[in-house]
């Protein structure tokens, strides 16, 4: 014991550790409140989502009044969908910043609305946003590098070292004293905000837990690649020089030419287009006859057919079945698009096992739910719902009932995992 | 006499891949004595510390110090052994107690506050230096430090690298009065040094090495111990050779 207590006095008399534990204490911390603060937003929005809708019904039932046609009220009602934060999101954004958490969808055409939505942000996409996953994965190796770089380098240079490993306990048992207590340090650095923020978060304990090994683990490869480069006996410099390049390939350079060569090997289209494919099929169905248009529907729906008739003039239930089958008319772009990004997904993950880099981050995204499988989840939640509201509405339509002011209230609504 | 020596070394060959350093070197030193090891650049007396100090693995020949073969138990070799290197480099932002009682601590030591003070009286290291950063100390007042350690824990075995180079001639008088000192407790002390005056002050014995083996073994005889011009003679045949 008295040992560790004689390493601790030696590590808070070094600047150069104190100062690098205490600024990865401080990224750590404000990554958490980062985060905090995002999922404390989306939070926010989610919440004034109930308020919101009721307004938005009032003001379409007031249209919709009068003429008590369904299909006026499928059109003009959006329906909020949403994908809460998960507890330990505010650790990994992951994909929450660059795909929507909420959309209001109406009980149109699906496809495009939920593609309209895709945005892509270059700034964002390769390092991610600021959070507690991007301090561990990015920067956290760099301060092992600064605390290990010249731990035995450092009293060679001194002319400590075989002073040191004359002493009975001054060889191994040292080094890993030594070791162990920086891995202490970073660990703590981390854990701590970490941790503060789990609490504050109230995320549960199994996925907390699970997140302090993960770090410890990150850690311990980063300390062993350290301890490696120290086996060659180069000098202070040359240590981090070398571990400043090995970084600089593990965190940037092999993740970036591994994202080229999975979007090379596996081309997926742009979600966007498939909104543009199906905004055409949409906008194509005016101009070819109306009955060929429901004959396609009828064909996939044949609960809906012969109930009543279409009339001469529009009809709202011609509208949305032209609508319904451009989205039938995508599907096979759809589940291309899926199962192009769910092959993208597997290549990264098993690309992680080999580069803990990445698979460190889709550990932490996979955790936090916030990962392409978390966004495609949601989407499948949307797609349940979106039927929902489409048999709602036709009910309405295809049995030409009226939708009075109390229907709005029977409407489905949304539901998380549902 | 000899298998209870504190440090035996029989026919010990030591090569560093095809660079034979030690090429059956036997060598002895029984406790209460003091035995210089001199030799040219490259005879091999540094690897001989080493392999004491388990270091360096001997590739055949025995090699004990107090019983233990460094090269299968280091540590146990290293717990009977006191080092001090030929510059005894410390930690400049701590104190000379500080220093001491940290390399204590890696020795399995935690000696009284008052058992240390005796150790740098002992040691010759002024009372005032005792709470100063060594960072001012000269390499005489560094050396103390070690020493003091070296009192304190009582090995059976020191082994000292160049002890006396760089230290003007007054601080090298106190440093042998301390060896001389460490001696009569029983301690057996290796010295390697190319101060052939001060080992002759010093050591019962002087030997030469050349090549990697004892060339020449000298035991202190009579009041003038050893003759100096024929020490000197000595000397400047091992180094020639060692320039060879």
């Amino acid at each position: 014991m008295s040992l560790w207590i004689y390493e601790v006095g030696l590590i808070l008399r070094s600047p150069v550790a104190l100062i690098a534990t205490l600024l990865l204490a401080i990224f750590a911390g404000a990554a958490v409140l980062a985060g905090l603060h995002e999922v404390s937003r989306q939070q926010a929005a989610i919440a004034a989502i109930p308020a919101a809708q009721a307004e938005d019904n009032a003001a379409v039932a007031v249209r919709v009044a009068e003429s008590q046609d369904a299909g006026s009220a499928a059109y003009y009602s959006f329906h909020p969908t949403w994908n809460a934060p998960s507890t330990l999101a505010f650790a990994a954004l992951g994909m929450r910043d660059v795909s929507p958490h909420m959309l209001r969808i109406r009980a149109l055409g699906l496809e495009a609305q939920i593609y309209d939505g895709e945005t892509f942000n270059p700034e964002l996409a390769l390092p991610g946003r600021f959070d507690f996953a991007f301090v561990l994965v990015f920067l956290a190796p760099l301060f092992v590098i600064a605390l290990f770089h010249d731990l035995t380098s450092g009293e060679r240079e001194a002319g400590r070292l075989r002073t040191l490993e004359a002493l009975p306990h001054g060889g191994r048992a040292l080094w890993l004293r030594r070791s162990g207590l920086r891995f202490i340090m970073l660990w703590t650095a981390l854990g701590v905000p970490f941790l503060l923020g789990a609490l504050v978060s109230r995320a549960p304990l199994a996925g907390t837990a699970a997140f302090v090994v993960i770090v410890a683990a990150y850690l311990l490869f980063w300390i062993a690649v350290a301890l490696l480069v120290s086996r060659l006996r180069w000098s202070s410099v040359a240590n981090a020089a070398a571990l400043a390049a090995i970084w600089l390939v593990l965190a940037l350079v092999l993740p970036t030419l591994a994202n080229v060569v999975i979007n090379r090997a596996l081309p997926v289209e742009q979600g966007s287009e498939i909104a543009l494919a199906q905004r055409e099929a949409v906008n194509g169905a005016w101009d070819i006859p109306r009955e060929d248009t429901m004959r396609r529907f009828y064909a996939n729906h044949p609960e809906w057919d012969g109930i009543a008739p279409l009339p001469e003039t529009f009809h709202y239930k011609w509208y949305l079945a032209f609508h319904q089958v451009g989205d039938e008319s995508v599907a096979d772009q759809v589940q291309a698009y899926r199962t192009g990004l769910e092959r993208r997904d597997a290549a990264a993950r098993t690309l992680g096992v080999l580069l803990p880099t990445v698979g460190v981050q889709a550990v932490l995204t996979r955790l936090a739910r916030t990962d392409l499988q978390a966004q495609l989840a949601y989407q499948n939640d949307i797609r349940a719902y979106h039927q929902r509201l489409r048999a709602f509405y036709y009910s309405y339509l295809f049995h030409d009932r009226p939708f009075a002011a109390a229907d709005f209230g029977r409407a489905p609504t949304f539901v998380e995992g549902g | 006499m000899t298998e209870t020596a504190p440090i035996r070394i029989e026919d010990l060959v030591v090569d560093y891949g095809a660079d034979a350093v030690l090429t059956g070197l036997s060598l002895c030193v029984p406790a209460g004595s003091i035995t210089a090891l001199l030799g040219g650049n490259g005879a091999g007396k540094s690897t001989t510390l080493a392999t004491l100090l388990g270091f360096v693995r001997a590739r055949s020949g025995t090699v004990r110090v107090d019983g233990i073969d460094p090269g299968a138990d280091p540590d146990g070799a290293r717990r009977r052994i006191a080092y001090l290197p030929e510059n005894v480099a410390l930690y400049e932002h701590l104190s000379a107690s500080e220093n001491a009682e940290y390399l204590l601590a890696l020795s399995g030591e935690t000696p009284a506050r008052e058992a240390l003070c005796e150790a740098f009286r002992a040691a010759g290291l002024q009372e005032a230096a005792w709470s100063q950063r060594l960072a001012g100390f000269s390499k005489g007042m560094r050396q103390k430090v070690a020493i003091a350690v070296a009192l304190l824990r009582r090995t059976p075995v020191l082994l000292l690298d160049e002890p006396t180079s760089g230290l003007d001639p007054r601080a090298t008088a106190d440093f042998n009065a301390l060896v001389s000192a460490v001696r009569d407790r029983g301690a057996a002390i290796l010295m390697v040094t190319h101060d052939l005056l001060s080992a002759a002050n010093v050591a019962d014995r002087i030997c030469f090495l050349d090549a990697g083996r004892i060339v020449e073994d000298l035991e202190a005889e009579g009041p003038d111990r050893f003759d100096i011009r024929a020490l000197h003679r000595r000397f400047a045949v091992t180094e020639r050779a060692a320039a060879a």
